[in-house]
């Protein structure tokens, strides 16, 4: 299994490459409305993933026979303060988590720095999660804001 | 459509870009049985450091986003070879022409931005993969409001940073 995940990791990695999602000026064209790519790649990608999604969950077995179980996000109040948050940070960078790696591979070296960051807040976040918890209605710690 | 910063390639178009990442989408579910997600890795990195209890999480045990993320890497590398050269550089494109900081600048402004990024997704329970792609295409109430959210807050960031801070 690594080896399947290296590949997709690295299909993926191709696609936000070429297509600009990884780019730092289609980022802020998307935000500023001035280059609508991202647009269409982040709706064509979720045309695309939800009917095949809809059969993989009914058919409900994976390739190998394992059963498949998709576990529904949590609903909490950090939702939509996180994602505040997030687009805050992916629009002074130009990068989300993926397009962060992505960079990196491609030798642009202030990526790194947004990797640094990136890290340092969610070591921040996971130090006070049990701060935040209650204030923001957040699932139990066990179990964590969402696992993606 | 205007080239990428990297190596002034032309982008593919964005059916095909979309086509690509549906498709690893639903083969890493249907094939490797794992549900679509990045900014979980930097909770990973952070439980190979940190010991506080939140990163002890069993569903941290599994560590197959490493070689997720390690192929995210290699393909930006691939397609850096693969367009011309590999080489460093601290290209911005639009932030060179406008706002025009040096390394330093960037490095700092990059951190801080990261930093937003890192505590965001945690707090929001996904980023652009998890809640955008793989929870809007599952319908779920929670990717449908962080993803309304980041958008709107990417919208009004980038809008005061290069409309208003640094207004041409």
């Amino acid at each position: 299994m690594p080896v399947l995940f290296l590949i997709l990791g690295t299909l993926f990695g191709l696609a936000l490459s070429r297509s600009g999602a990884a780019d730092y000026n289609f980022i802020q064209g998307m935000f500023l409305f001035t280059n609508l790519q991202l647009y269409g790649i982040i709706g064509a990608a979720v045309v695309f993933t939800a009917p095949g999604l809809w059969l993989i969950k009914r058919h409900g077995r994976s390739l190998t026979g394992a059963r498949i179980s998709v576990t529904p996000k949590p609903l909490h109040r950090g939702n939509l303060v996180g994602g505040v948050l997030f687009g805050i940070g992916w629009a002074i960078t130009g990068m989300c988590p993926g397009p962060i790696l992505v960079n990196i591979g491609e030798g642009k070296l202030y990526a790194l720095a947004a990797l640094a960051g990136g890290l340092a807040g969610a070591g921040l976040f996971g130090s006070l999660y049990p701060l935040l918890q209650r204030p923001l209605r957040l699932p139990p710690l066990e179990a964590g804001t969402g696992d993606g | 459509m205007p080239p990428l910063i990297l190596h002034n390639l032309p982008p593919i178009h964005w059916a095909l870009a979309g086509a690509m990442i549906s498709a690893v989408t639903l083969v890493l579910l249907y094939v490797g049985n794992r549900r679509l997600g990045i900014s979980t890795g930097f909770e990973d990195a952070c439980a190979l450091v940190l010991r506080v209890p939140y990163f002890r999480r069993s569903e941290l045990a599994d560590r197959w986003r490493f070689w997720f993320l390690g192929g995210l890497v290699l393909g930006g590398a691939l397609s850096a070879v693969a367009g011309g050269d590999w080489s460093p550089t601290w290209a911005l494109g639009m932030f060179d022409t406008v706002i025009g900081w040096g390394p330093a600048g960037k490095l700092a402004w990059m951190f801080a931005g990261g930093a937003f990024i890192g505590f965001g997704t945690r707090l929001a329970g996904g980023c652009t993969s998890g809640h955008g792609i793989f929870g809007l295409s599952n319908f779920e109430l929670p990717s449908i409001i962080s993803t309304v959210s980041f958008m709107a807050a990417g919208v009004v960031t980038t809008n005061v940073i290069y409309r208003v801070l640094f207004a041409a």
